[in-house]
């Protein structure tokens, strides 16, 4: 654990954290997620609500 | 004349010719073909010939076996040249697997898991850390002794090849998948948890804090995911303890405010609560019929010389206050739980526990007030506001429980949609769905179907149909099919599939109960939870002596696939989201798949399961088997991965309606375990009513398991959680930027909550 103490460097390095569901469970960060996995998120589409997409 | 040989390894070694004739004697005794005299004459004809082919150098391990098998043969010991050849192939594949287990290890120990593909094949397992590496070595060891030792030669072959796909196999030998552990089952009378003997709970706060202990327990008995199928029915329990403790100690408080007497009136006041509790026949609970409040006033009236009025507002005031005791208790119950179940370690702490927890049907207030505590700490999230990863939470929904306007737990219904749609749980699964329906008996929540791991369900029982329920049971092993290699290999043949799917269904039926009868040999001291404290159905019965195989076949052997979108494609040239025939294509696929599961069950008496695989570390499998023998065939093998069991595939632009219409057919074919997902983006997610209708819509189409997933980012620097697309919407940073001093102060002024400790942990 690193804190950061010097108030001027607040967040360099720090990235966003992006929590997906993988399959049926949820991941904290996508880095442990093998590469296929990684692709198929990559690919995922948006899915309308109206009756045709 | 031979004086020496070259082994292996490069040593040169004195010539034996011992050795050879006893190699010989082996493989004629192994085929009974012959003696020891039979054998020192072939290994005299193999020393001539040696002589004949080396007479300068010097001759190798590979050249002598070669002249043996061809001695055998001309000795018309052909049986036992062909086994002396399988010996040979043998030691050779041992020998490979060796060296392939050694680079194994050598990649676990040296590669860091963001660059090594396969140390990230789990991604519950962080394979950078010194547990981690451990657990992934044992399981590339037990990988390649199983490989060569425990499968049959063609059960090896189909998994080596990528026909199939054993989950778990470096489990093989060891233990079965998972279990729905019946918590007030376990509680009552207190439980061992195999390191100290815990005794029965008496509050929420033990309630669940035992609830975590026990997951992480049984966690080390199986390899797959625990589940809870009765949380709010179990901790439930433990709020009513809680409120009859501070009902008594509220209603002394008011009583003795009320007379402003010096004395402590504990002891009485409980006499008193005895009395009206023999008396209506009940225990204090938080909602008591009429008369239970009467007795007690009755009691206090006589005893303390005050009116029944006066006795009534006291007793009014010791349950409000009761309530609010309980509630803050139950909420930090909650929070404690969840927070246990996010950071406790399992498995020599290189996971946590994979957990599941199902609730939504209890409609007792304390049952109420165990669902919204733990919806709203699951909303509030971890310490700094971070989405709970652990457990999966699973909400049961049921008309005249929680669907429809007008049930009493409708309002918690709509808690939970709110909640989903910011931190992606609770999922959803549908008792109203025909095939759940049919076993759902009012007033029994065992009935009630409940899921664990990413998607398992276990209700109907062959073995014992008096039995079809989810509590004390789950899956003993599960193993996948390549379905679209078996569409490719039947080249557009409609017949020819079919016949390679059923050679092939048989083949994994078959490797299932071989797996069994490994599971079957084993005893309740192998798994001192799961067996030892009743955990698993009927297992309070067995004695030292019994094996488990009556036992376990309370539980599931599972037949899982992949990709059903590449097959239809493969065979038919598209899928079924792109046409109805291929719709009722799909639908017939797996409708004979099931049919031979139901076969097999009936054949066997035991429960023989088809599966909609989650396919985590398979998706890419496979595909990669399948590209270097088939090359990127258009729609089948074009991608990085196939599509998960009988998806629509997540490139393919569908609508929400649809997906769940064309999906909710093959949940109903794939009784082992399914799910659906809808994918929505960010805004429409947070638009609750939006959200519910997808919920609705699912359960209105049948669909059994289902969730619905939207992008949930953070923001570690200000706290922001939502969606962040490049730049974070509130701080205004990109990924890795630094923010002004300046900025953080004034954020801080306008976001409360904001994390006071910024940074990477």
């Amino acid at each position: 654990m690193t804190m950061q103490n010097k108030n001027e460097k607040l967040g360099q390095g720090v990235g966003f954290e992006r929590i997906r569901r993988i399959t049926g469970y949820l991941v904290g960060t996508m880095d442990k997620w093998n590469d296929a996995k990684r692709a198929e998120e990559r690919d995922r589409v948006k899915h309308g609500l109206t009756k045709n997409a | 004349m031979i004086q020496s040989i070259i082994k292996r390894d490069g040593r040169v070694v004195l010539y034996d010719q011992n050795k050879i004739a006893a190699a010989i004697l082996k493989a004629l005794e192994a085929s009974s073909e012959g003696n020891a005299a039979d054998a020192a004459r072939v290994a005299n004809d193999v020393q001539r010939e040696l002589e004949g082919l080396f007479s300068k150098e010097t001759p190798n391990i590979e050249a002598i076996q070669d002249s043996v098998e061809r001695q055998l043969m001309n000795h018309g010991f052909s049986a036992a040249a062909k086994a002396y050849i399988l010996y040979r192939a043998n030691r050779t594949r041992a020998r490979e697997a060796n060296t392939a287990l050694m680079k194994t290890i050598d990649e676990i120990t040296n590669i860091d898991a963001r660059i090594s593909d396969m140390k990230r094949d789990n991604a519950n397992i962080d394979g950078n850390t010194a547990m981690g590496s451990m657990l992934q070595i044992g399981a590339a060891g037990a990988k390649a002794y199983n490989e060569m030792y425990l499968l049959r030669p063609e059960h090896a072959k189909a998994y080596r090849e990528g026909d199939i796909h054993i989950h778990d196999f470096d489990f093989y030998s060891l233990t079965t998948t998972c279990c729905q552990i019946d918590i007030l089952k376990l509680f009552h009378g207190g439980f061992s948890t195999g390191h100290g003997y815990l005794r029965e709970p008496q509050n929420i706060q033990s309630y669940a804090a035992l609830a975590a202990i026990a997951i992480q327990s049984n966690q080390n008995d199986q390899h797959g995911g625990q589940s809870i199928p009765n949380f709010d029915y179990g901790m439930a329990e433990g709020v009513a303890k809680t409120y009859s403790k501070a009902y008594i100690r509220r209603l002394k408080e008011a009583l003795e405010d009320l007379l402003g007497l010096e004395s402590d009136e504990m002891e009485n006041v409980r006499q008193v609560v005895f009395a009206a509790e023999r008396a209506c026949g009940e225990p204090v609970k938080m909602e008591n019929g009429k008369a239970f409040d009467e007795a007690v006033a009755k009691e206090l009236a006589v005893k303390y010389a005050i009116t029944e009025t006066q006795a009534a507002a006291v007793i009014a005031r010791a349950r409000k206050r009761a309530w609010q005791k309980t509630d803050r208790d139950t909420k930090q119950a909650m929070e404690g739980f969840v927070h246990n179940l996010n950071t406790m370690h399992s498995r020599a702490g290189a996971q946590t526990p994979f957990s599941s927890i199902n609730y939504g049907t209890d409609t007792s207030p304390e049952g109420r007030m165990v669902i919204r505590n733990i919806l709203l700490a699951l909303e509030a999230g971890l310490g700094h506001g971070e989405t709970c990863i652990f457990p999966i939470h699973i909400f049961k929904v049921k008309e005249g429980i929680n669907y429809n306007e007008g049930d009493p737990n409708y309002d918690l219904f709509r808690l939970s949609c709110r909640v989903s749609a910011k931190r992606l749980f609770p999922n959803y699964t549908f008792l109203d769905a025909p095939y759940n329906l049919q076993y759902y008996v009012p007033g029994r929540p065992e009935t009630e179907v409940a899921t664990m791991g990413c998607r398992t369900r276990v209700m109907g029982n062959v073995y014992d149909p008096d039995r079809q329920i989810s509590y004390s049971r789950g899956n003993l092993s599960f193993t996948s099919i390549n379905l679209p290699r078996i569409a490719i290999e039947a080249k557009g043949d409609e017949k020819v599939f079919y016949e390679k799917l059923e050679a092939m269904l048989e083949l994994v039926a078959q490797q299932l109960l071989d797996r069994f009868e490994i599971q079957a040999d084993k005893h309740i001291y192998n798994y001192p939870f799961l067996m030892g404290q009743g955990i698993w159905l009927d297992s309070d019965h067995l004695t030292v002596q019994d094996d488990l195989r009556e036992v376990l076949k309370h539980g599931t052997l599972s037949i899982g696939f992949i990709g059903l979108a590449e097959t239809l494609t493969a065979l038919y040239g598209q899928h079924h989201g792109q046409s109805e025939d291929m719709q009722a294509k799909g639908q017939e696929i797996l409708g004979f798949m099931r049919k031979f599961c139901d076969n097999k069950s009936q054949a066997l008496k035991m429960n023989v399961t088809l599966l909609g695989t989650p396919a985590e570390g398979l998706s890419g499998r496979f595909i990669r088997m399948d590209q270097k023998r088939y090359g990127k065939i258009p729609g089948v093998t074009d991608r990085e991965y196939y599509t998960n069991s009988f998806h629509i595939p997540v490139w393919f632009p569908i609508s929400a309606y649809d997906k769940i219409r064309l999906e909710a057919p093959y949940h109903a074919l794939c009784n082992a375990g399914h799910i659906s997902y809808v994918e929505l983006d960010g805004d429409t997610a947070r638009n609750v009513e939006a959200f519910e209708s997808i919920v609705r819509c699912m359960h209105d189409h049948g669909i059994g398991y289902g969730s619905i997933n939207h992008p949930v980012d953070r923001d570690p620097v200000c706290g922001y959680v939502g969606i962040i697309g490049d730049v974070c919407p509130r701080c205004g940073r990109r990924e890795g930027e630094e923010v002004a001093p300046e900025r953080i102060a004034e954020m801080k002024r306008m976001y409360p909550e904001m994390p006071a400790f910024q940074g990477i942990q």
